[in-house]
């Protein structure tokens, strides 16, 4: 019995020292943590909203979740030009995470891929710049897959060889946020 | 055995991807590229020395039948800490490296060498053990990496080097590249083996 009571305390004293440890740790690289990811959502703004002033770009919330943000004019920061959201997609060994923007009117702007952990040296050219820049200025109903060379010819989201259900689930989460977004703020218009 | 010794049986004798076979699950998964591969192994080898200098130290304390546990605490401290520091100051290879972080903590290089070298010897002894098979553990990624970077998608650390006329081997950054990669490695040194003890 008394063993018993020896080795618990032991591991009970080995666990508080490292429980300890931890939370030094933990306050100490609390804020820098925070502070990098806001940067990181900050960044992926600029590139989805170029037409938004950097600094005029505010979100908007429902308790702590974030719905979209607001962007406004550059020349202009109490004029509204454009709105930028999440969209999430499951792709082919991942979720991948992207920030849309859209002016006013429901025109992509830019995206942004924020996370995804696609194949690597496939799924992952999602995350170059070309494929990223064939977003801009459609609406949600242009945005359908399509073979690389079609896309040129008539229009449409040129596919990724090799990678077509990640380029799919770029696509159709970034159509999907739009059509759910623009409601939601249609909704929200009305109700005022 | 001197220090050197046990500092460079890690490297290549007792190199725990290549020779021991030990710690396949991440040299399997992260060895796609080079930065990861870096990594990983900087990373590896940071939990691998901390925890053998404590587990050294800890060693007289602790009762045998509860050392396993105990050995665990320290490792999964360790690795929080490095999980939270990356993630402070470098949050792209935080998100790059992702899960595999967190599964350092069973990385059986770390609790093998704590249960058979740290628990059985001095602090700078084992220090130099963590040490020489930390680096051997990031030597064996980076000879994978190297090799499945550059045939599997024609770059080095992100940098094109065969050029737009070589086709890439794609099987070779997938999953089945790795297991291909590895066994060719581990034959290569069993055949080195064989050759010098003939």
């Amino acid at each position: 019995m008394k063993e018993i009571f020896k080795l618990a305390g032991i591991l009970m004293l080995v666990t508080a020292v490292a429980s300890s440890a931890l939370s030094i740790v933990n306050n100490l690289t609390k804020d820098e943590i925070e502070k990098q990811k806001r940067k990181a959502v900050k960044a992926s703004l600029a590139v989805a909203l170029p037409i938004s002033a950097r600094n005029a770009i505010h979100p908007i919330k429902k308790g702590d979740k974030i719905l979209y943000y607001k962007g406004y004019a550059p020349e202009d920061t109490t004029r509204l030009n454009g709105y930028a959201f999440l969209a999430i997609g499951k792709g082919y060994s991942s979720k991948i995470k992207t920030m849309v923007g859209v002016d006013t009117t429901g025109k992509i702007c830019g995206i942004k891929i924020i996370s995804q952990k696609e194949t690597p040296g496939l799924g992952t050219k999602i995350e170059k710049i070309d494929f990223q820049e064939q977003f801009k200025n459609k609406i949600a109903e242009d945005l359908k897959v399509v073979p690389k060379q079609t896309a040129e010819r008539e229009g449409g989201i040129g596919s990724i060889t090799g990678a077509t259900i990640s380029s799919k689930a770029v696509t159709k989460s970034i159509r999907i946020a739009i059509d759910t977004t623009l409601a939601l703020i249609r909704a929200e218009k009305d109700n005022l | 055995m001197s220090l050197f010794n046990e500092f460079s049986k890690g490297l290549y004798e007792k190199n725990p991807v290549f020779r021991l076979a030990l710690g396949l699950c991440p040299t399997l998964a992260v060895s796609n590229s080079i930065e990861n591969a870096i990594g990983m192994g900087l990373a590896a080898t940071f939990v691998l020395v901390c925890s053998n200098v404590i587990v050294s130290m800890m060693r007289k304390a602790v009762p045998n039948k509860i050392r396993i546990p105990i050995y665990i605490v320290v490792i999964a401290t360790f690795v929080t800490i490095v999980d939270l520091v990356l993630e402070a100051t470098r949050y792209e290879l935080h998100k790059s490296l992702g899960l595999f972080i967190p599964l350092i903590v069973v990385n059986c290089i770390i609790l093998g060498r704590a249960e058979a070298f740290a628990g059985k010897n001095g602090v700078v002894r084992s220090f130099v053990d963590g040490l020489g098979m930390g680096i051997g553990f990031t030597l064996a990624l980076l000879v994978l990496g190297f090799v499945r970077e550059l045939l599997g998608d024609g770059k080095l650390i992100g940098i094109s080097i065969l050029g737009e006329a070589f086709k890439p081997v794609l099987l070779l950054i997938l999953p089945p590249g790795a297991f291909l990669t590895l066994g060719i490695f581990l034959g290569l040194f069993n055949w080195i083996d064989i050759k010098r003890s003939k």
